[in-house]
């Protein structure tokens, strides 16, 4: 058989027995903390803090106890003090060969350094994601992506590069634009967020094009719940195009992960670039196989700014075994929730404890606030309604509200609706304050936010 | 090919590019022959060898 002929896009890898898999991982984790111990003040200082020497990790649950837990907030922080990366950056700045960053939705963006080999090794892990889905060298790919400096389709574009399959960017044109050029170019693959896709094809149906019989056979997604996550969002994005869609789980700092699984039903995580395992977020004890917890990552793909035991506050419920022959730790249904409360909207994460950090900044608001979430023309939106202080005037509350969306605009990019409603309007709990009102339709939410609103 | 020998082969491949790396006043064949050398040190590692984080570090550790 042909290596164009092949499953899996390395089977040797995809299929490495668990024990195999374990022994490269410690490794691979003892050699990065060392890498990262001489490279980095801010691991030097946190390893020595927590009196880990990097040669005593001398098993997987010795890494898992003893090597503290690191969260973005960290990084942040340190990169506010000496931009752009401060004490993080592992590589002296010549070798950072891309720099992207995150969107920002909890206040301030991180700033994500990456070597030209760390961009090699991302891009990789979209092409085990493609070639599970059957997506080949002999494809090509429509980006409707306005690139910026957003890591998520760059490393999906680093990803085409390597797979050698042809490469067509929509960059800035409009939605119109990307369904004319989808129309000349003949694009076999589409690339944009999910909420995107269906954007296009509402677009589409009014422009009397119908994208069923177009030249798509395949479309890729990541950057929000999507077809693995959210079933409804599989099948009309499927129905629109008439192609099969398949989903990506990417951390912009991390990889781009956890590639789908081409049962349709999960993620596995790229255990080549990625060591993963999942706690308890309450307590930081493991969770079992088949339990739902907390996603902890060290990556092996960023080499500029190692990220070790990495808090990602997504829910998840991992497998150690898969019908598709994968070894790989495989994540059902994708992220299942947030551990702080997350919706996207219109592209952008959005953060319960941001909006209410920036309500909290607003001269004249009082802490009584609800968001509202709901599902309008194939996006999530988010209302959010509030109080004044009783001591402002009733003719200042259009001005508060203006205030507050600016506010949110300014930090966030994302325009949110905000409504001042009379003080005591509000409902007030004892216990568990309810903020989030989930209005959606039930296939539209992640699985955890299914039963209800998260407060 | 097997894989025990596909990692023979990478390995010895990877020898003899290591010794032409930064022994050329060529720029451009330099740059050219550490991209090689990192795409099989990421072949090496994709095949489950233990090899180290950065391809630089089986080399000169101080040049680019």
């Amino acid at each position: 058989m042909t290596a164009a002929g092949a499953a899996f896009w390395n089977e040797y890898a995809e299929t490495m027995p668990r024990a195999q898999l374990d022994g490269l991982h410690l490794h691979k984790l003892r050699s990065l903390l060392q890498y990262a111990y001489d490279r980095t003040p801010f691991y030097r200082r946190k390893l020595d803090e927590a009196g880990v020497v990097p040669s005593e990790i001398r098993s997987l649950e010795d890494f898992k106890r003893r090597v503290p837990f690191t969260d973005k907030p960290d990084f942040v922080a340190l990169q506010r003090e000496a931009a752009p990366y401060g004490p993080t950056l592992a590589l002296p700045m010549d070798l950072v060969a891309h720099h992207a960053e995150t969107s920002g939705t909890t206040g301030t963006p991180l700033q994500i350094p990456y070597s030209m080999y760390d961009t090699v090794r991302y891009g990789e892990s979209w092409v085990y994601g493609y070639w599970a889905l059957g997506i080949r060298p002999s494809d090509s790919f429509y980006f409707a992506f306005g690139w910026g400096n957003f890591a998520g389709f760059w490393s999906a574009y680093w990803g085409a590069r390597r797979l050698g399959a042809r490469v067509i960017s929509g960059g800035g044109l409009d939605t119109k634009g990307h369904i004319q050029a989808i129309l000349e170019k003949k694009p076999t693959v589409l690339i944009c967020t999910p909420t995107f896709a269906l954007r296009m094809a509402a677009v589409a149906a009014e422009m009397g094009v119908d994208l069923s019989t177009s030249s798509i056979k395949y479309t890729y997604h990541a950057g929000e719940p999507g077809p693995t996550a959210l079933p409804a969002v599989r099948e009309a994005i499927e129905r629109a195009y008439g192609a099969t869609a398949g989903e990506l789980l990417g951390i912009a700092e991390i990889d781009a992960m956890a590639p789908g699984c081409p049962l349709g039903d999960g993620v596995h995580v790229n255990e080549m670039t990625v060591f993963a395992w999942a706690i308890d977020p309450e307590t930081g004890e493991e969770a079992r196989d088949g339990d739902i917890g907390e996603l902890v990552v060290t990556s092996f793909a960023n080499t500029a700014q190692p990220l070790i035991n990495y808090r990602t506050h997504d829910l998840v419920r991992p497998r150690a075994t898969c019908p598709c022959g994968r070894t790989w730790m495989k994540l059902e249904g994708a992220v299942l929730g947030r551990a702080d409360f997350m919706v996207t909207v219109r592209g952008t994460n959005v953060y319960q404890a941001a909006v209410e950090n920036l309500l909290a900044q607003v001269p004249g608001m009082s802490s009584f606030y609800e968001l509202i979430l709901r599902r309008e023309n194939e996006n999530d939106t988010m209302t959010v309604r509030c109080e004044p202080v009783r001591a402002l005037d009733r003719d200042q509350w259009d001005g508060l509200a203006q205030m507050a969306s600016d506010h949110i605009h300014a930090a966030l990019h994302v325009r949110l609706k905000v409504e001042v409603l009379p003080p005591d309007s509000l409902p007030r709990y004892e216990i568990k304050t309810k903020r989030i009102i989930d209005e959606r339709p039930p296939e539209f939410r992640r699985v955890l936010d299914r039963a209800g609103a998260r407060s | 090919m097997t894989v025990p020998e596909l990692i023979k082969t990478i390995r010895d491949a990877r020898a003899t590019l290591i010794g032409a790396i930064g022994e050329t006043e060529l720029p451009q064949v330099d740059a050219m022959l550490r991209n090689a050398d990192m795409e099989l040190h990421w072949a090496l590692w994709n095949l489950g060898e233990p090899v180290g984080v950065r391809p630089e570090f089986d080399y000169h550790a101080e040049t680019r």
